[in-house]
């Protein structure tokens, strides 16, 4: 869970006295029940108490008992450790050294995986080194290290949309088999199953988060008697109709102007498209189909084509409806969601998970009780790209922005055996099935990835409350296994075609050029360039091996 | 040794008198031309491995330093052997300069280099040379042209900026009530990071329903104040945050010149019935010419440097009408990792500042020296 998703339901008031008292007397009993307490270690017999070990785990520290500490990561490690130890002995890996690189955000990611592997240490005798990175600094090492060949880590934290330039270059070991069984990957949420994390048929990575876009709105907009007398849009049709219905009106909540749909219209170091991205998906990416950015055979951007130019084009009709918040031409996507949805400015929001919870719960926040969720707009037609005409038919097609995060090992390891089992031994310690529900459940930086992680019965029996849970999760859940979920293509350099897109899209919201199609045109250049710099031959090549084909 | 040393006067200063043999100055021209030739010959031969046009495995460019390295010996040496004495002197400084050099120069190459080049960080195949492929696109890239544009306009607001500062550099050296309170509260701005400024001023002060910079907007009757939707009032916004944190800058460097004129020669022009107004134009303003060029050369440096308060507020919108050059080499180098040609954009900026303030400085220089 988003650390700040976890404080604002311990502010809100989310978790009862009693649920504390409930969280502490579990707590009580998890310690005697593992031993840990006591300094020794113990081996749950996970199989047969699974059902046990998942309360247990959800008890440490206890909901409304403040946030984790590195001495309960390390309980939680230990007491998740049975699946490695069905595959490792003890001190298997003595005078193993790995070097793992990830994220320093405080108290999450490389904070976390610290306290998850002690316990894997100690019993397989492996040392793990650190390399801690700051955010801003992750993608521009990430790429150095790649470009100049300097791999100084054995197991890496990563984002899926890099796996084109990692995996796309043979840089990663192959999965064995016996981690795909320690970390039930059928588990996953459709989307994060295959052709993601694998390249070439081959899988490279564990799963520890899961990414998508969903839709917040504010519910006293909507219904008989609100300000618009609608029910919840369900198309960017009805989106834009209800956004230019709302000029002049007031904000019940705030007394104040209301607006509609808050599109950023300015970038954000290239997570700025993902934007309009939720806009395109409804009109390009068809059922049955995996593309929707680039042509499959020539790699040529699909960015100009009628389905992407009608997505530009209805953020333009806003514009020129001036129906927008004033200055929104320099709202990025952190003003959208946190200045303005949050601060009662604006009815309608496509975000990540959990921005609509901390609307929900968070101090800053004044829509308070009025926010409810949804997945990603749909369209009453959509463009088919193969007969080059429209189809009259509703379509809906959820943006997976970002993917999530995974562990991955190095190719780096794959001449020493003895390396390579310790690192994928970590990995998927990392990635386990109980584990990987503590980190949903508490700050990790993660989000739910796993239909195990929406049983809901379990959230409610660790002390959360049912409804805001089930709130928060199902938009998630539903977005996840949308048969038509829009995923980006891991290629080589992604940013780089979102963040010139960006550049050409601001000059476009600014009446820079003269049409939608001319704003389209101008980044399908800008991408054909990019494309023929890093190699169109060998992107073309990932590409398909992105999308599995 | 020469006998004749003990007939020099300053024995403090020449301790004896080389005679240099022909063979040692032959031998110190091989070390040094010879050394010269391996190391210019083991930078070709690597620079051609790397860029692939021979069939050379280049891990790394450690070869080269060895080379230099030994090249530097060999240079030492040959001031020895050809310099005799002088030469040992020399060896004093010699190995600071080499390395000052080396720090200099070295990173220069690789940086032309580098910018001679078509290297995306994403491509598989590396660093390509492109010859002046990059220097073509920059000639017509609309983004880079239009930063620049920027530049000129941001830079010609430094008049602004000085007229500013003097008047406040001037309120400060009178004599006023609280002067050293309002000395250090002038140069608060100037302590704060542009990066907090940023935050403090463009997103929260300026917000635009509940800044407080927008409420007072509104009671004046702007319904609908926006800082940042209109390209024109965008760019004065971004102006003027720049402009608040740079101003005690020049204004404290005014004030330094003003308090070192002597105030005999206001005093006598006050005497010969001088009016204030020509008092400060005729005596007090041209005395601050000086300071006032050395103060506004360097606001210049600092302002094409310009891109923190930018990345951090508009990103160079709406539509690149705030972008900077550098805020723009940014995006490029950085969010697309397009390596070689962000260097060539970074190195054409480099050449017009040196040209820029070259050109400013003889112009200066002839207007205030005129030569008849």
């Amino acid at each position: 869970m988003r650390r700040e998703i976890y404080e604002a339901m311990m502010k809100a008031g989310k978790i009862s006295r009693r649920n504390m008292l409930k969280g502490a007397a579990a707590t009580g009993a998890v310690a005697a029940f593992s031993g840990v307490s006591t300094g020794v270690s113990v081996r749950p017999a996970w199989a047969a108490a699974h059902e046990s070990l998942r309360a247990a785990i959800l008890k440490i520290p206890g909901v409304g008992m403040g946030s984790p500490t590195d001495a309960d990561w390390q309980k939680v490690g230990e007491m998740c450790m049975g699946p490695v130890k069905e595959v490792v002995a003890e001190g298997e890996f003595k005078g193993v050294e790995l070097t793992f690189m990830g994220l320093n955000n405080q108290n999450l990611h490389n904070f976390l995986f610290r306290g998850f592997l002690k316990p894997w240490e100690r019993y397989t005798g492996a040392k793990i080194n650190w390399i801690d990175l700051a955010q801003a600094d992750y993608n521009a090492r990430l790429q150095q290290s790649i470009a100049t060949g300097t791999v100084d880590f054995d197991i890496l934290e990563m984002g899926a949309p890099f796996e084109g330039d990692v995996l796309g270059r043979g840089m990663a070991s192959e999965m064995p088999g016996w981690v795909a069984d320690i970390i039930d990957m059928d588990d996953y949420v459709d989307y994060l199953k295959a052709p993601v994390g694998t390249w070439n048929g081959k899988t490279h990575r564990v799963s520890i988060d899961g990414d998508c876009h969903t839709f917040a709105y504010r519910t006293d907009y909507f219904g008989p008697g609100s300000v618009t007398g609608r029910d919840v849009p369900k198309t960017w049709q009805e989106v834009n109709e209800i956004t230019k219905a709302l000029k002049g009106k007031t904000d019940p909540l705030t007394g104040l102007e209301a607006y509609g749909y808050l599109d950023p219209l300015k970038g954000w170091g290239g997570f700025g498209f993902y934007f309009i991205e939720n806009r395109a998906t409804a009109y390009v990416k068809k059922p049955g189909d995996p593309v929707w950015l680039f042509d499959p055979d020539t790699m040529k951007p699909l960015v100009n084509t009628p389905g992407w130019v009608q997505a530009i084009q209805d953020v333009m009709d806003l514009i020129a409806a001036d129906v927008y918040p004033p200055d929104q031409i320099n709202a990025d996507p952190g003003t959208t969601a946190f200045q303005q949805f949050l601060a009662g400015t604006g009815s309608m929001l496509m975000w990540w998970g959990d921005v609509g919870s901390n609307a929900r719960t968070s101090d800053t926040s004044v829509v308070g009780d009025v926010v409810g969720f949804g997945i990603n707009p749909g369209s009453e037609r959509y463009y088919d790209r193969a007969t080059g005409q429209w189809v009259n038919e509703y379509n809906e097609a959820p943006n997976m922005a970002y993917i999530g995060w995974g562990i991955y090992v190095m190719a780096t390891v794959d001449g020493d055996p003895k390396k390579k089992k310790a690192a994928w031994s970590a990995a998927a310690h990392l990635g386990g099935k109980d584990i990987s529900l503590w980190a949903s459940a508490y700050p990790s930086g993660f989000q739910p990835y796993r239909n195990s992680h929406f049983n809901y019965d379990e959230w409610e029996a660790a002390g959360y409350d049912r409804a805001f849970i089930e709130d928060y999760l199902g938009s998630n859940r539903d977005s996840y296994n949308h048969p038509n979920a829009a995923i980006e293509p891991r290629i080589p350099g992604i940013f780089q075609y979102y963040s010139v897109a960006e550049d050409e899209l601001a000059k476009g919201f600014a009446g820079q050029y003269a049409s939608a199609q001319e704003t389209a045109d101008a980044i399908a250049a800008a991408w054909e360039k990019i494309t023929d710099q890093i190699g169109r031959e060998q992107q073309l090549k990932l590409y398909r091996a992105s999308l599995g084909l | 040794m020469s006998a004749g040393r003990h007939d020099m006067g300053d024995r403090l200063h020449v301790v004896f008198e080389d005679r240099i043999a022909p063979w040692r100055r032959r031998l110190g021209a091989v070390l040094v031309w010879g050394g010269a030739a391996v190391m210019v010959a083991v930078f070709a031969l690597l620079a051609l491995g790397r860029f692939g046009l021979i069939a050379l495995d280049v891990p790394n460019w450690r070869p080269a330093l060895y080379a230099y390295l030994a090249w530097a010996v060999a240079f030492c040496t040959a001031q020895v052997l050809t310099r005799g004495e002088r030469g040992k002197r020399a060896l004093f400084i010699l190995p600071a300069v080499l390395f000052v050099v080396a720090m200099v120069v070295f990173p220069l190459i690789f940086a032309v280099a580098i910018a001679l080049s078509d290297w995306n960080l994403s491509s598989l195949s590396g660093p390509r040379f492109n010859g002046l492929d990059n220097f073509r696109q920059m000639l017509s890239d609309p983004f880079y042209w239009n930063a620049m544009r920027n530049m000129l306009w941001y830079t010609g607001m430094i008049s602004v900026e000085y007229v500013i500062a003097f008047g406040l550099a001037l309120i400060l050296a009178g004599q006023i009530r609280a002067r050293k309170f309002f000395r250090v509260a002038f140069l608060l701005p100037l302590m704060l990071s542009p990066v907090a400024v940023s935050w403090m001023v463009g997103k929260s002060m300026l917000e635009v329903r509940f800044g407080p910079v927008a409420r007072l907007a509104r009671e004046l009757g702007w319904e609908r104040p926006s800082f940042f939707g209109d390209p024109l009032i965008a760019r004065l916004t971004i102006e003027a945050m720049d402009a608040w944190t740079y101003i005690p800058f020049m204004m404290i460097m005014l004030l330094a010149g003003l308090q070192a004129i002597p105030r005999e020669l206001t005093e006598a022009a006050e005497v010969d019935g001088a009016s204030a107004w020509r008092r400060f134009w005729e005596v007090t303003f041209p005395l601050m010419l000086p300071v006032s060029i050395t103060a506004i050369l360097i606001r210049i440096i600092f302002k094409l440097k310009l891109a923190d308060i930018i990345i951090n507020v508009t990103s160079g919108g709406p539509g690149g009408a705030t972008d900077s050059v550098t805020s723009f080499i940014f995006r490029e180098y950085r969010d697309r990792s397009n390596v070689g040609y962000g260097t060539l954009l970074a190195l054409v900026y480099l050449v017009v500042i040196v040209v820029a303030i070259t050109v400013f400085m003889k112009l200066v220089d002839r207007w205030m020296n005129p030569r008849y």
